[in-house]
């Protein structure tokens, strides 16, 4: 079974991954998937039915809003960051965790560098499929790089002006 | 007449080829008539990405028997900036760097524009 | 001034320490360059054309003493003992090794200062008002609004990706010396009907390829609101402003293609469901505002005995007084602007013996402070009076007392071709050769304030759309060619400047804003400046001066 990156506790770790990712011209494996929104909106119904956990995979663009009333049936959001430059997904993220309130797991996949686990971390992201072969211990210290954070988030961090007033 | 350039990854000095190697002054270049020969280099070149960055080819006019860069952009690599004309590598002076000082007009570097990006 | 606490240096150690590793595995290419590249951007390091170009970030253009200090010190060490300050009110070194770049942001730290955010999809340096704290005409020192923005961008988890650059300007006096509508987000300081203090957001400005200037979407913000109303309209942006074309992704393309309804309607949407959470709490502006104010200021008379007889026994000094002095809002203190237009010099060059030299003058007679302005000068803000005349003899002896501040040789210029691998055709010389050309004082004084601002390539990096009179540099078939735009102004009457006709070729340039400036004193009428004399007779007759021959 593959492996990635997954936060327990705040705490980067290799965990397997019980989902295959499923491209919408493949043919659908059995067990838990990550499918595309077009195909969750078509055959998502029919696949919670027969009691698999799902995951939908949102490309960059791709609105929130669309999936708000399946989150509660959702295990895993993918979200797609198709170039380190393209920041999207962070704004879905934080949508994801701050206002619609969805607790499963929130995956980074695409083009995921070290450089980017601080942001992701903080906007809600809980898993992560490193592009660059970073290791869970290099993961955890490039999301802990600073000690302080200047804004409120998704994630539990004290900002500094909250810091600053105690 | 093709020359090959790109800039150094430590410092980002302009540098350029010759046979295997890069140097600092445009007047030891490596000039290449063969394109087949210049592309061979270049490739040579791109597949040092630690040294170097920004690796292509650019277009030389022969200036009273001194080969010089077509592209005013290229010669102005060559030299240093003209304001005033003390820093970088026309500092050092000479015959190569009069020439190309003087040289005006022609067109841009083939070469460079697929870097021109933002 | 605002001085870094424990949790700021901890902050700017982290990334420094980032930063060094980033480097180092570039150069062991555990990265690429192209994974590297939004990298060093990010930490205001560009490959330019003869070497790295670092940009340092000036936060709303305001520096101690240490601080330019240390800027010198860089400048001897790492650069060819120069800097260039810029429109952003940043400094840029063109000749930085990236292997030195790690010891630099080191340097730079131990006074508070970095790099970060000065390039790159991010948001940018915030720019303020450089007469801020000083100037009798504002509402609220735009500083403390800045500072708190300067805060809450770094690093900033959701906006760090966006699909271009990011620039806010805050300006809290009717004058606005900021520029603040060619930017993405614009805040005018504004009182509400019960008195309250907020801000008037314009949204969508700015230059490049095509200018914009920012329509206000809304007329009043509180300012405990501010930055929840920010976080929504850079949430609209970062999910909804194009990435496709690098061309048409900021902001201003998202605005003028939603409408500024539109676009108002949906950042109001977004705002309604952030709540105040998002909200800066007043605690902390407090505190913020603690290190801007009060100022230590003596309490003098309101003239000076000193300061008047030098005007009248110097013409030269009375001639910088004219031109480069301004009225505080304490009596007995004046705002002493330095020029860094010395004729035939490069704009916004600075040697680190002036630097020196500035910090010295700003520790001494000026409260510790300089700014710099987005027209690429710096300014001592707190001088008092009787102190000017020392002060000018100072600058005056280092070649920073040039009296020219608005006038003609007072020109912005980008680096331009002569350094930036983006550009098509150098500035800096253009500027050099109009500026010698008008180098006598009597007749720039008599043609009064005209602003000329040269850009080397469309991307507008010295403002040229907004100059009273616009100078592009364009690559005609390998040629440098310039294009002139007239009427162009970045103040608080904001326009964008037309197209006079055909680009000319460099050895023109110089003869045609002769023949503009001839046209100009000939049709003025009194008390006009060029550009208000441009907009009462339009382009015709300018035109008609500069391409007579042609015909």
């Amino acid at each position: 079974m593959p492996t990635y990156i997954k936060l327990k506790d705040g705490v980067a770790a290799w965990a397997e991954d019980a989902f295959t990712t499923v491209a919408d011209e493949e043919k659908l494996p059995r067990g838990d998937v990550i499918i595309s929104l077009e195909r969750f909106k078509t055959e998502g119904d029919h696949l919670l039915v027969e009691g698999r956990s799902l995951g939908v995979r949102l490309e960059a663009g791709e609105a929130v809003e669309d999936l708000v009333y399946d989150l509660p049936r959702l295990s895993v959001i993918a979200l797609v960051f198709p170039k380190f430059k393209d920041g999207r997904n962070y704004s879905s993220a934080r949508l994801l965790r701050d206002r619609y309130g969805f607790k499963g797991e929130i995956r980074a996949v695409g083009e995921v560098l070290r450089e980017q686990a601080g942001h992701m971390v903080r906007c809600g992201v809980d898993a992560f499929e490193p592009y660059d072969g970073s290791t869970p211990e290099q993961w955890q210290a490039a999301a802990h790089r600073y000690r302080h954070v200047y804004q409120r988030d998704s994630d539990a961090r004290v900002p500094a002006f909250v810091e600053r007033a105690q | 007449m093709k020359a090959l350039t790109a800039n150094r990854l430590i410092d980002g000095e302009v540098v350029f080829w010759r046979k295997g190697e890069w140097i600092e002054r445009f007047a030891d270049a490596e000039l290449f008539d063969d394109p087949a020969v210049a592309e061979a280099a270049e490739a040579h070149g791109k597949n040092q990405p630690t040294v170097v960055v920004d690796v292509y080819l650019i277009d030389l006019v022969d200036a009273d028997g001194i080969p010089t860069p077509v592209s005013y952009r290229e010669r102005l690599r060559a030299l240093g900036p003209t304001n005033p004309r003390q820093h970088g590598k026309q500092a050092e002076g000479g015959k190569v760097i009069a020439a190309l000082a003087q040289a005006s007009g022609a067109a841009r570097s083939t070469g460079r524009v697929n870097l021109i990006k933002r | 001034m605002y001085r870094y606490d424990e949790i700021d240096k901890q902050f700017l150690a982290d990334r420094t320490a980032e930063f060094r590793g980033q480097v180092e595995r570039r150069l062991i290419n555990e990265i690429t360059e192209e994974q590297f590249k939004p990298i060093r951007l990010m930490n205001g390091l560009y490959l330019q054309l003869h070497a790295y170009m670092l940009r340092i970030a000036i936060p709303y253009g305001s520096l101690r003493s240490r601080q330019l200090r240390m800027l010198a010190e860089i400048a001897r060490t790492h650069d060819k003992g120069y800097g260039h300050f810029t429109t952003r009110t940043n400094m840029q070194f063109h000749w930085i090794k990236l292997r030195e770049a790690p010891d630099i942001i080191d340097k730079l730290a131990t006074v508070d200062m970095h790099s970060i955010q000065t390039s790159g999809n991010c948001i940018r340096n915030t720019t303020a008002d450089p007469h801020a704290g000083a100037t009798a005409e504002e509402l609220d020192d735009p500083r403390v609004w800045c500072e708190a923005v300067r805060q809450w961008s770094s690093v900033h988890p959701e906006f760090s990706f966006l699909p271009r650059k990011f620039k806010i300007a805050i300006v809290a006096s009717l004058k606005d010396r900021a520029a603040v509508r060619i930017h993405d987000i614009g805040l005018y300081m504004r009182r509400g009907r019960n008195g309250d203090l907020g801000f008037e957001v314009a949204v969508g400005g700015g230059l490049g390829r095509t200018p914009y200037v920012a329509p206000t979407i809304r007329q009043f913000i509180p300012a405990a609101r501010l930055f929840s109303y920010l976080e929504a309209i850079l949430r609209v942006y970062n999910r909804y402003g194009r990435r496709d074309n690098s061309f048409k992704a900021r902001i201003k393309i998202l605005v003028a293609s939603l409408g500024v309804e539109e676009f108002a309607r949906q950042v109001e949407a977004e705002w309604e469901k952030i709540g105040e959470g998002s909200d800066l709490p007043d605690t902390e502006l407090a505190r913020i505002r603690g290190a801007f104010t009060p100022l230590p200021f003596e309490t003098l008379p309101a003239s000076s005995s000193a300061f008047e007889e030098a005007r009248l026994a110097d013409p030269a000094f009375a001639r910088f007084v004219r031109n480069n002095v301004h009225p505080h809002k304490q009596p007995g203190y004046a705002i002493v602007d330095v020029s860094l237009k010395a004729i035939g010099e490069t704009p916004g060059d600075c040697s680190a013996e002036q630097m020196d030299l500035i910090a010295d003058l700003a520790e001494r007679y000026s409260l510790d402070d300089v700014r710099v302005t987005h027209e690429q000068n710096l300014v001592l803000p707190h001088v008092r009076l009787d102190d000017v005349p020392t002060v000018h003899a100072a600058l005056a002896a280092a070649g920073l007392a040039t009296p020219n501040v608005n006038l003609i040789s007072d020109i912005i210029a980008c680096p331009g071709l002569d350094y930036c691998a983006l550009a098509n055709a150098r500035a800096i010389p253009i500027a050099q050769h109009i500026a010698e050309r008008f180098a006598d004082q009597d007749r720039a004084e008599l043609i009064g304030e005209l602003k000329i601002k040269i850009s080397g390539c469309i991307n507008a990096c010295g403002h040229h759309h907004v100059g009273h009179i616009g100078i592009l540099g364009v690559d005609k078939k390998g040629e440098e060619f310039y294009q002139l735009t007239l009427g162009g102004s970045g103040a608080e009457d904001a326009e964008v400047g037309k197209i006079l006709g055909p680009a000319l070729p460099e050895n023109r340039v110089t003869d045609a804003i002769e023949q503009l400036v001839e046209v100009y004193l000939r049709e003025r009428q009194d008390g006009e400046r060029f550009l208000d004399t441009y907009r009462r007779t339009g382009m015709a007759p300018f035109k008609e001066a500069v391409y007579a021959d042609v015909h």
